[in-house]
């Protein structure tokens, strides 16, 4: 689910870019700095959309490093729990499926895979139905359920499960 | 108060432990080394006795020690029993012997091999029935979730195991153990391909997962939910039976021994007396072949000793006469049972008591002076209609019935008639009736009176009995 949040950072800042720019400087290097990072509160910071407020600096003793405390909005991306996702299948082994929604990893286990479909190995491991007409492959887009986070400090993992109603291959490459 | 737990434990060791078998795996199985039931025997066992010596426990069950010690050691795992080990003379033997001396009265022969001047570790062992509770609890909660987890393909988080260290992953680590060589999935410590842990209970068909397979797997596992709750009704009721009494505490070994010798010290030293006081009083440890019910008697009338109260016990058979309107078209009851005859009396309002009439109704005559004059007009109306009523309605059965009962019991006692009915009739006893039913059915049947002066009498005692009884279901 998506979030847009107020978040606040403190920026360090080299003394090089102190003029004109400095605010300038300033958002570009929150944006790179924040962008794309997960935390487990917030979940993955998609996109800084815009700056509240930028505090005082401080200037650090000895470097002469000056400190920012900034407020920007961001959107923020957290999965949850029974939440339905799209993503794309990047990997498929006899275990299961590894698949993406954006920044956040899903694993699909083959127990969560329907019961009619099959593990084929090969070149091009996928799952298929027995008369052939779905195929899970890699590059596959699959709409799943997630059914578990897995939540640390910096890092989210979740399992899904296609084997529900509305579930499964939503466009497959093969055949476009 | 610790028969309900005790009746928990023998339920439990029915329904889990079974069949249980405590033996090497290698073992060929012939029928000598089939030892399944000892669990069951031996958790029967302890819940006769409190803290017992392991070798006391084994000589009683005449089992070798090394088999009893491997089944204890697995309840002591399962959180069934706690047990102690210490190390001891024959002194501390001795405490140890004094205290179960207070507790059962059985065991002097297990004392006699006791004498040995060398230190021993000795084992005790003892039932934990507050853990009881939480694991059978626990236990009955993990089976319905697992049942009903897959009922409804919710057992999600698929477990992985590495058969070489034994480490265990779930679904959530697998970013981690995806290696990009092979397929597998690898083990983060020793690097062995981990397997997929198949603790589903309905068989895995497997691969061909048709729609068919999948209903009849369904099915299996609702017919297994199903299956589960009406098997183990029993142990859930006795549960909920147990829930709210208080649990029944030995505390561990030495506060034990401690409160069982000052028992024999309160019961002036004579151990003989301090086992009779204990094992009436019902204290877990008498061990009998087969404990009834917690025997509870109380005096009413300062009259009745202790035997009153077991000889209610084997008195309970007789049956007692029914108040009128517990009396329903469809029971098979004898003419002194109607209270017949005594209606009739009444009617001539000449009711005298004879000079056998117990104290109890006595008492209660007395006690009831002022209002039976105008209770019995009452009655007597009532009764008259009640009767009349149930004479038309019962017209045809009765006569057959009551014909070929008297026909069988012509002799005045009435104790042994109906015998399968009896337990009907205790059932309907609660004790308000019977402040008017002796009043009402004794004073007039003279061939009857010594009869019911026995039913009269032991009225408390086995109003008490039925309560413990009832719930012990």
């Amino acid at each position: 689910m998506f979030f847009h949040i107020v978040l606040e950072r403190n920026m360090q800042l080299h003394p090089r870019y102190f003029g004109r720019n400095l605010r300038d400087n300033l958002v570009s290097k929150l944006m790179k700095d924040v962008e794309g990072t997960c935390s487990g509160r917030h979940g993955f910071v998609v996109a800084v959309t815009g700056i509240e407020n930028i505090g005082k600096g401080l200037i650090r003793d000895g470097t002469g490093f000056v400190t920012f405390p900034v407020k920007y909005q961001c959107v923020v991306f957290r999965p949850f729990k029974g939440e339905i996702l799209e993503a794309v299948v990047t990997m498929v082994n006899k275990m299961g499926f590894f698949a993406e929604a954006g920044p956040v990893q899903i694993f699909v286990s083959n127990h969560l895979i329907p019961d009619d479909m099959e593990f084929q190995s090969g070149d091009m491991p996928n799952y298929t139905t027995s008369d052939g007409s779905v195929k899970i492959q890699k590059d596959s887009e699959v709409r799943l359920k997630i059914i578990g986070t897995r939540v640390d400090a910096t890092e989210i993992f979740c399992i899904g499960t296609i084997k529900d109603d509305f579930l499964g291959v939503i466009n497959d490459p093969a055949t476009v | 108060m610790i028969e309900p737990y005790n009746k928990l434990v023998k339920l439990a060791a029915r329904a889990f432990y079974d069949d249980l078998t405590s033996k090497g795996d290698n073992q060929l199985k012939t029928g000598r080394s089939d030892n399944r039931g000892i669990a069951v025997v031996v958790l029967d066992a302890l819940t006769r006795r409190q803290w017992v010596r392991e070798e006391d426990l084994a000589k009683d069950l005449k089992l070798h020690t090394k088999q009893l010690r491997r089944t204890l050691r697995f309840f002591e795992e399962e959180k069934i029993i706690t047990r102690d080990h210490r190390r001891e003379t024959a002194k501390g033997a001795k405490i140890y012997s004094a205290a179960v001396a207070a507790t059962a009265d059985g065991h002097q022969a297990a004392k006699e091999g006791e004498e040995k001047v060398k230190l021993h570790t000795h084992s005790y062992c003892c039932l934990d029935y507050a853990q009881i509770y939480d694991v059978i609890r626990y236990r009955l909660h993990r089976m319905k979730h697992k049942l009903k987890d897959e009922l409804e393909n919710k057992n999600t988080l698929q477990e992985y195991i590495c058969p070489n260290c034994g480490k265990r992953y779930n679904a959530l680590d697998a970013l981690r153990l995806v290696s990009f060589e092979d397929e597998d999935f690898h083990c983060e410590s020793c690097d062995g391909k981990l397997e997929v842990e198949i603790d589903k209970i309905a068989a895995q068909d497997g691969g061909d997962g048709d729609d068919n397979a999948r209903r009849r797997r369904r099915e299996k596992l609702k017919d297994m939910l199903q299956k589960m709750e009406a098997q183990l009704k029993p142990l859930m009721d006795q549960l909920s039976r147990v829930k709210d009494l208080p649990v029944p505490e030995f505390g561990n070994l030495q506060a034990w021994e401690a409160r069982a010798s000052a028992a024999v010290r309160a019961a002036g030293g004579d151990i003989n007396a301090g086992d009779s006081k204990m094992s009436q009083l019902g204290y877990n440890g008498v061990p009998l072949p087969y404990r009834g019910d917690t025997k509870v008697v109380v005096d009413f009338n300062n009259t009745e000793g202790e035997g009153e109260g077991f000889k209610s016990e084997t008195d309970s058979t007789t049956l007692k006469v029914l108040p009128p309107w517990m009396i329903t078209s469809g029971m098979n009851l004898t003419k002194e049972q109607r209270g017949e005859v005594k209606e009739e009396t009444k009617l001539d309002g000449t009711s005298t008591s004879t000079a056998t009439q117990d104290t109890d109704d006595k008492k209660s005559t007395i006690a009831h002076a002022h209002n039976k004059n105008i209770q019995d007009e009452y009655i007597k109306a009532y009764y008259a209609a009640l009767l009349k009523q149930q004479h038309e309605m019962e017209e045809a059965t009765k006569n057959q019935l009551s014909n070929a009962l008297v026909a069988a019991n012509p002799s005045s006692n009435t104790s042994n008639r109906q015998v399968g009915n009896k337990s009907k009739r205790e059932e309907d006893d609660d004790g308000t009736e019977w402040e008017e039913a002796p009043i009402a059915g004794n004073g007039n049947e003279g061939y009857k009176v010594g009869d019911l002066n026995v039913e009269a009498e032991k009225v408390p005692a086995d109003d008490e009995d039925d309560d413990v009884d009832w719930e012990e279901g």
